[in-house]
């Protein structure tokens, strides 16, 4: 098997074909109907890591626990659809996992664990079930789920805000250690009821007014 | 709840892509007019925002708006026709589990710049369109759309007398450029020239339904020459007509069998790279069980 860097290295390559650059991360639902500025990006990166990343870390790292232990995922799809109340994320978030889905099959054809999810899985079950698949241990898992998330905003402020591009890096180096609290927070996680179960108003708000919204850039 | 659908039919897959303000989704329009009364179609947008011309198809009313479905690119309309084809690809099977069987999906690309082609990974055939008011020297221009897109559009005809273009040099130009593919000078008013353009349609579509229909990668370049006097386009391996290298064979004229080592062998130091990504790996026919998408599989 692959060095568990390379693999993190590979799945967090913004290059990866799952139709991740559909994808502001909220930032356009924030912009549009928030009126979130440039200067706000850091304290939005903090503030999704602390509530809906840390849902999706969590849901990532139990599917990976039960999916190297061959149990069923239904519980956590669950657990994360209980844990994500706006219906425009959960479909922004299971028309990726339809993505990772897709080119998974691709590199594992034939694969049980695979063939048993939904046709829409949740992304984060799916990015579970990868990390169990290509040896991905649960730190990293969530390193994955961290990094994906500020690295979409970072990209797509370029797209709607006025900036410039290495500022974004810096965003994502300064996420850092809030990513590794999150590390710190979730990946020992083993069943659903452990996900966690934290909120993000806003966000759901404005994900549901931008599924709305015509003339937009990004899905969600 | 997640979704369970059953597995729909595959559909013939056309592209349409070309320049903003070329009349991509005008020529979509004029294509659901004239086939939706025999074949059944679905149409997927891709545009700068949202669904602007998704919008504009449904408002046409030329097809049940259900069937016209507009896929975001995240500002990238390049890349979501051919980098990433994951949300076009998505939007395309849940069109066809939807509405199934579709005989025809039309994809249509968000208005890019003349490098812009789909991965025949997403389309089975494509065509490019070019209008005579963008100015009658495009064509000679080149760019891979307009040399080996499946087909050629010069659009809008009929402005050839208000900006003064020569519309049968613009097409000896394209045809040129097009080393014999064909195109079709159309103008929505010249009946004889739409009847052109959907006899192409149904042609093709025809070739597809024997499964003897392979896709072309018109490919993100420029066809260049070799040092032997051989010029070929590195889209073209399957494309036997004209006489372009078929790959297959040049490989064994040089007696290459690296698939990565062809420009080293030749001096050649394309930074663009030599290779493409669609077409070396199939050296052993269409057959390859990881690209379902490349042949014609009616019943997945």
């Amino acid at each position: 098997m692959a060095s568990p860097d390379l693999v993190l290295a590979l799945l967090a390559d913004a290059r990866l074909p799952v139709g991740a650059h559909t994808q502001s991360a909220g930032l356009e639902p924030a912009v549009v109907h928030g009126g979130l500025t440039v200067a706000d990006v850091p304290a939005f990166l903090r503030g999704r890591i602390a509530t809906v990343v840390a849902v999706d870390a969590g849901t990532a790292v139990v599917a990976r626990h039960l999916s190297l232990a061959g149990a069923d995922l239904t519980a956590v799809e669950e657990a994360w659809a209980a844990r994500t109340p706006s219906q425009a994320l959960r479909q922004a978030s299971r028309t990726l996992g339809r993505g990772y889905l897709r080119l998974a099959q691709r590199l594992w054809p034939g694969e049980a664990r695979l063939a048993a999810l939904t046709r829409t899985p949740a992304r984060p079950v799916v990015l579970g079930v990868v990390a169990a698949l290509a040896g991905l241990d649960a730190a990293r898992l969530v390193r994955l789920c961290g990094h994906e998330d500020v690295a979409t905003v970072g990209a797509a402020v370029l797209k709607l805000l006025p900036g410039d591009p290495a500022d974004t890096v810096a965003w994502t180096l300064a996420a850092h250690p809030a990513i590794e609290a999150l590390v710190a927070r979730t990946a020992a996680l083993t069943s659903p009821q452990e996900i966690p179960a934290t909120a993000a108003p806003l966000v759901e708000l404005q994900s549901l007014q931008h599924a709305r919204t015509p003339r937009r850039l990004f899905h969600a | 709840m997640p979704e369970q659908k059953p597995v729909a039919h595959r559909s013939f897959r056309l592209g349409v892509a070309g320049p903003v303000g070329t009349g991509k989704s005008s020529l979509i329009a004029l294509l659901c007019r004239e086939l939706s009364g025999t074949l059944r179609l679905g149409v997927i947008t891709n545009d700068i925002y949202t669904d602007e011309d998704a919008r504009f198809l449904r408002s046409a009313g030329v097809l049940d708006p259900e069937r016209i479905r507009a896929v975001e690119t995240g500002a990238c309309p390049h890349t979501a026709i051919r980098d990433d084809i994951t949300a076009n690809l998505l939007a395309v099977e849940d069109l066809e589990a939807d509405f199934d069987p579709l005989d025809v999906v039309l994809v249509e690309s968000g208005g890019d710049n003349l490098t812009a082609t789909f991965s025949p990974a997403l389309v089975d055939a494509q065509l490019f369109v070019l209008d005579v008011a963008g100015g009658g020297d495009v064509a000679r221009k080149g760019g891979p759309g307009i040399a080996r897109a499946d087909l050629l559009v010069l659009n809008k005809t009929d402005l050839a007398p208000h900006v003064g273009v020569d519309v049968p040099r613009m097409i000896a130009d394209a045809g040129e450029a097009r080393g014999g593919r064909p195109v079709v000078a159309l103008s929505r008013l010249d009946r004889a020239s739409v009847e052109e353009l959907t006899a192409w349609l149904r042609a093709t579509l025809a070739e597809f339904r024997t499964g003897r229909h392979v896709p072309q990668d018109p490919g993100p370049m420029a066809p260049h020459s070799h040092a032997d006097g051989m010029t070929h386009a590195h889209g073209d391996e399957q494309d036997d007509e004209h006489g372009h290298g078929d790959e297959r064979g040049h490989h064994d004229e040089h007696g290459h069998h690296d698939e990565h080592g062809h420009h080293d062998e030749h001096g050649h130091h394309d930074e663009h790279g030599h290779h493409d990504e669609h077409g070396h790996h199939d050296e052993h026919g269409h057959g390859d069980e990881h690209a379902p998408l490349l042949t014609s599989h009616p019943s997945s």
